[in-house]
């Protein structure tokens, strides 16, 4: 990842010249002048991506009458009753289970059912191959409620309206391209030889994928699967228009704070604080693996 | 290990089950394209191309359809160029993984969340127009103006997706070899010559993703701009999945709402059509 020489590293020569000396003290200089500006360029973006979260999260600790203040305060008497409020009540709570049963349950689903597909379309040479992954490719690309929107009314007929199992069913909408191109790039990644090796040794396809493939996939499945976990979370078309009172998830939930009348500026600070968290855990712990697992999923080096 | 001819059809089933159950709405919607239907009031009847010419000719259709354009490519250009800029610093100076983790965190958010969050910031009595005033200037209506609420809701696009044209252009920029940097340098290349003629041509392959997954996301953008402003004010940024999804849920007017849904699939199929077309061609290449 770092390609930078460190100069300390390289032996120090024993005749060098002064002149040798100030060319390397200008170059020094020159250096650490660009890494200013480069490092000035990207606190000012940093700050312009950090102040929202940081206002929202201060605005949640504050009392109504700090919210709607006019200049607004920066100082205040910092106080949690945001929190006690969603937490206490299920405004909140049902939304946000209602998120991690739909979430989970559409990623279990999308890997009963991608991992075979991707591992088909990775290692098999058939027929209408390209067609497939194409056409489930498109499925990411079209407008969602082009689908949802019909999709809503079928659901009507069959009872699957305001349902978990409705819901699940529509977030493959977004969940299964995503991890069948990402795992296809991933498997046609690995050498064939080694599933030709443990085939040699007289292993059926399904030894060689459980032992040697799946292992090695592992790691950009995971990728994958965090990846869909967040594009899941984040769904907002889809629950808008499908589910009903008791299926409401975070995305829809949280417009409640905003009725006609007014606003419950504090309830909805701190419920958008507590919705972020799931994204920034992904971020702190998974970041790194993600870069390698996207360009492996969109571009083939 | 010679496998059965019908194996890999059995373990594309499931997937292929799905594509099925989604083509099903999906034909249904083109169907309705061509009909009057209206939700309750009877069964779809064939009216033509009606609703399509409706689009096409009408002021508030081809409003629609200039938004989603406009929207689009001034939010793809702006990314692009921000984003790639971005990951070339992160890439040149130090402390790169600890600013990516910061910059990237806006895009982990839910789209609906960051569009509430900037509503709350741009409102009349908002932090940003104190910001503006402290600065001695003018108060801006941001969301809540005709001429303003469209670039209002570029701004918002722009802060969530610009991590995301900064975390694939990191991943293409690694693949730039150094030594192919180094030896224009030698030759007497400068930075801007050396980008243009090094850099730009390996960072193709993947500048077409990001420009087809941006371009694609932000034609059918709906999550910022109904949260923020429903549309409005009056149809200043109603594109055509918001003009799609107020004729579908608001005016119960199926037959519009799907000839406008399938006039954006269809420019979303051409993007990635060509995308496709351009990538395969480059692993040959």
């Amino acid at each position: 990842m770092s390609t930078q020489i460190d100069n300390r590293a390289i032996p120090a020569r024993q005749n060098r010249t002064m002149g040798h000396r100030a060319i390397v003290a200008r170059r020094n200089r020159k250096k650490r002048v660009k890494h200013g500006i480069v490092i000035a360029v990207l606190t000012a973006w940093t700050i312009f991506a950090l102040a929202p979260i940081t206002w929202i999260f201060l605005m949640s600790l504050k009392t109504p009458g700090d919210i709607v203040s006019y200049p607004p305060k920066f100082i205040f008497t910092p106080t949690i009753d945001n929190y006690i409020v969603i937490f206490s009540g299920s405004e909140f709570l049902m939304p946000f289970m209602n998120s991690l049963i739909v979430t989970i349950g559409a990623l279990l689903l999308t890997l009963v059912i991608g991992l075979p597909t991707a591992y088909a379309l990775a290692r098999f040479n058939f027929r209408g191959r390209e067609n497939i992954a194409f056409g489930i490719l498109s499925l990411r690309f079209a407008p969602e409620l082009l689908i949802i929107l019909p999709l809503y009314l079928i659901f009507q007929k069959v009872g699957l309206n305001d349902n978990y199992l409705g819901l699940i069913l529509a977030y493959q909408l977004v969940t299964l391209p995503m991890l069948v191109w990402m795992l296809r790039s991933f498997i046609e990644d690995l050498p064939v030889e080694l599933e030709e090796a443990v085939a040699l040794d007289g292993g059926s396809r399904w030894t060689a994928f459980r032992h040697v493939l799946f292992r090695l996939i592992a790691p950009g499945l995971g990728a994958s699967l965090m990846l869909s976990f967040i594009w899941a979370w984040n769904q907002y078309t889809l629950p808008l228009v499908l589910s009903g009172k008791n299926t409401q998830v975070i995305t829809t939930g949280i417009q409640q704070y905003i009725a006609y009348q007014s606003i419950e500026w504090g309830p909805m600070a701190a419920a958008t604080v507590v919705s972020m968290i799931p994204g920034i855990l992904f971020a702190v712990f998974s970041l790194r693996w993600i870069v390698g697992g996207l360009t492996a999923g969109t571009v083939k080096g | 290990m010679k496998p059965k001819p019908y194996v890999p059809y059995l373990l594309v089933l499931p997937a292929l089950a799905i594509l099925v159950a989604m083509l099903y709405p999906f034909l249904t919607g083109a169907w309705w394209s061509f009909t009057s239907y209206r939700l309750n009031r009877g069964d779809p009847s064939f009216n033509g191309g009606e609703n399509y010419l409706d689009l096409l000719t009408t002021p508030d259709g081809l409003h629609a359809i200039g938004t989603t354009l406009f929207y689009a490519v001034t939010v793809v250009i702006i990314e692009v160029i921000a984003g790639v800029g971005l990951a070339m610093l992160l890439n040149y100076g130090p402390y790169g993984n600890a600013f990516r983790l910061l910059i990237v965190l806006p895009l982990l958010l839910p789209p609906v969340i960051a569009a509430l969050m900037w509503k709350v910031m741009l409102t009349e009595n908002g932090v940003v127009n104190w910001l503006l005033e402290s600065m001695g200037q003018q108060r801006l209506l941001w969301l809540n103006g005709p001429d303003s609420a469209l670039w209002s809701v570029i701004l918002i696009d722009v802060w969530i997706f610009t991590p995301f044209v900064v975390l694939l252009a990191q991943a293409g920029l690694r693949s730039v070899p150094q030594e192919l940097q180094e030896a224009s340098a030698v030759d007497g290349a400068g930075p801007i010559r050396n980008f243009v003629s090094v850099t730009l041509p390996m960072l193709m392959p993947i500048l077409i993703v990001i420009i087809a997954f941006r371009g694609i996301d932000s034609l059918k953008m709906f999550d910022i701009i109904y949260t923020t402003t429903k549309g409005g004010p009056v149809n200043a940024t109603t594109n055509l999945h918001v003009l799609g999804y107020l004729e579908g849920i608001r005016n119960l007017n199926f037959g519009a709402s799907m000839a406008a849904l399938i006039v954006l699939w269809l420019l979303c199929y051409l993007i990635s059509y060509f995308l496709l077309k351009a990538r395969r061609k480059d692993s040959v290449g």
